[in-house]
């Protein structure tokens, strides 16, 4: 009997099981550390909710005929949520400890092991108490798509493809933060350490959680035009908030093209960092012994 | 055939030259001044499968790049290398399986899980089959005898349990080429003395091919029979750890043991006295002068006892280190 070849490459899935399995036995050994995470992330979360709430109680919508209506645009908070919480749990942990490694020497172990270097880097510990705002979001989504479909005057319709389509952008969405943060992370191979991530990760996330409309006037076409072609953070909650509440209605027509964009953006996302992070293991220097 | 093959092997680094004082910090932040560091410099040296060599060098001199290059974690300037018909910085995974790298410096064990567990993760990259798995792992556990220490968080082991676990970790995928930079760093006398017994016993049982590197000379002599001196980045000696001794001491230690009532004085004219605790007398004398010498002293003294000795091996390595350039004479006469 001829010996089948020794198998090469690991299975992706059971080592990203592995990993998940261990960050959670490493959390519930730390359970009050959880606990005040997952708290407190929630608590930032609720509290934005409120404060859009008042915001609401003195307009009626962002900017005019534009569609984002108090529930429209809950949903669209909603899809924040969900798509930062994802971000947190599996890439932001990740992502901050590879700038640790790079400037630690750390590094090293990872390069040595029979597996793809990103991978093992971007997916190793999963922070489980994130995944709390994921919940709160969905929790969200929902209330405010059953307002919406309830309401008198053009209600909110189920669309059979939005159950494919809003997934698919939510991770076209993950995807495109995800290529953003291993890219600055990376940068600290260059920069010797790299303290701004956070900061940086602050900045431009802070331009994604608003709809694109609000850019579209005056000094904020600029922004609209580099936020959307050049680094596509606007798309990543646009497309799929857009996607699922419709504040639109029927849809313009530039929304499909959109949404044809945000895929090739993601593609060229992906890559792009696949490229930054391979070039940024070729000028690794391994710290000290 | 060989199984590690270095050919000139180089690397330079570009390190920003950093002055002192805050003007000097301000100017820099315009115009830089910038030095190249060369780690490694020309190094040529093969292994054959099976071997358990030794770097031997002071801090700084390249020993550990070497071991990164040879694992593919940093690139070279210059030259190649081959291990197992690999080419190390290719970083292919069939490479990847077949060696490991311990640092005594870093651990890759997760800090707050038990060992067992990292070993798990171990076990899926590596794709180790589960009673292959099983034997290795009670097999290693057994002969570092932490069978009882694997279901603790790391962070609470001592730190020789804890190198014992990151050797394992290091073992679990059966590597044929081990580097092992500096494994008892800081380590107390019976745990060195335990991973030198372990490694000693693993490498004959396998067959594997180790290089180390590590500034005990304990480890050296009770693991090695070839030794690499690097210093400044080049390869100054490579033989066995005696001719270590003849190649770079140029003396001998002669020590007497003098008769009742006779007296050191006076033996300063044939040699260098080293010291005197009557009625023993150790003297220093040139390899060449050390028959004449003890001729003429047994002449003249009365003696009861002699014998002619190398100089300690840590008085050796330790000139070396501090005449690293003095020695380049000695490495056009030992290279080979």
């Amino acid at each position: 009997m001829p010996i089948p070849p020794e198998p090469q490459h690991p299975s992706y899935a059971k080592v990203f099981l592995t990993f998940a399995r261990n960050s959670l036995v490493r959390d519930m050994m730390f359970r009050a550390n959880f606990l005040i995470e997952a708290v407190s992330s929630l608590s930032w979360a609720v509290m934005n909710v409120g404060f859009y709430w008042i915001i609401f109680e003195h307009a009626n919508s962002i900017g005019a005929q534009t569609g984002w209506e108090k529930y429209e645009f809950f949903v669209f908070m909603g899809t924040t949520w969900i798509i930062n919480s994802i971000v947190q749990a599996f890439f932001m942990p990740n992502s901050e400890e590879f700038s640790e490694l790079i400037r630690t020497g750390g590094l090293d172990f990872a390069m040595l092991k029979p597996i793809d270097t990103q991978f093992l880097i971007s997916l190793r510990k999963v922070a489980w108490s994130s995944l709390a705002n994921l919940v709160l979001g969905i929790v969200i989504v929902a209330i405010s798509l059953a307002q919406l479909a309830s309401r008198a005057e053009d209600p909110w319709q189920f669309q059979p493809a939005m159950l494919v389509l809003y997934p698919l952008y939510i991770a076209c969405g993950v995807a495109i933060l995800y290529s953003l943060m291993i890219c600055l992370a990376a940068t600290s191979v260059w920069l010797g350490r790299n303290q701004t991530l956070y900061d940086f990760w602050f900045y431009i996330t802070n331009f994604s959680r608003y709809p694109m409309e609000i850019y579209a006037r005056g000094w904020g076409l600029p922004l609209l035009v580099v936020f959307t072609f050049v680094i596509p953070v606007l798309v990543v909650v646009n497309v799929p908030a857009r996607l699922l509440a419709e504040p639109l209605s029927p849809r313009a027509s530039w929304e499909w093209p959109l949404a044809g964009f945000t895929l090739l953006a993601t593609l060229g996302c992906l890559c792009f960092s696949r490229w930054v992070f391979r070039t940024a293991l070729l000028s690794y220097r391994s710290a000290s012994s | 055939m060989p199984i590690i093959e270095i050919n000139n092997l180089s690397k330079s680094y570009r390190v920003y030259q950093k002055r002192e004082g805050l003007l000097a910090s301000i100017r820099g932040l315009f115009h830089r001044e910038y030095r190249d560091v060369h780690a490694v410099r020309d190094v040529s040296l093969s292994v054959d499968k099976g071997e358990f060599v030794a770097f031997l060098g002071p801090n700084g001199a390249g020993k550990t790049t070497t071991l990164k290059l040879l694992s593919g974690v940093i690139y070279p300037t210059g030259g190649s290398a081959s291990v197992m018909g690999y080419t190390p910085w290719v970083r292919e995974n069939a490479y990847r399986r077949k060696f490991a790298l311990v640092m005594g410096q870093k651990n890759q064990l997760w800090w707050d899980l038990p060992a067992q567990e990292s070993f798990r993760l171990h076990q899926q990259i590596y794709r180790i089959d589960q009673r292959d798995f099983q034997s290795t792992l009670d097999e290693l556990t057994e002969l570092l005898d932490v069978s009882e220490l694997l279901s603790r968080p790391v962070r609470e082991l001592s730190l020789g349990e804890r190198m014992k676990m990151e050797l394992i970790a290091a073992l679990l995928h059966s590597p044929e080429v081990l580097f092992l930079d500096e494994p008892t760093i800081g380590l107390d006398v019976v745990a060195q003395h335990n991973i030198q017994q372990f490694l000693r016993y693993y490498q004959e049982q396998r067959g594997i091919t180790i290089l180390l590197t590590s500034h005990y000379m304990k480890d050296i002599a009770a693991l090695c029979k070839r030794v690499v001196v690097i210093t400044d980045g080049t390869i100054k000696f490579d033989g066995s750890l005696a001719g270590v001794i003849d190649s770079f001491s140029g003396t001998k230690l002669v020590r007497l043991q003098l008769a009742d009532r006779q007296s050191a004085d006076g033996l300063e004219q044939f040699a260098e006295v080293e010291s005197v605790e009557l009625p023993k007398v150790t003297l220093r004398c040139e390899k060449s002068a050390v028959t004449k010498t003890l001729a003429t002293v047994l002449q003249k003294y009365e003696v009861e006892d002699v014998s002619v000795e190398d100089p300690p091996l840590e008085e050796v390595i330790a000139d070396l280190y501090a005449t690293g350039a003095a020695t380049e004479q000695a490495t056009q006469e030992v290279s080979r």
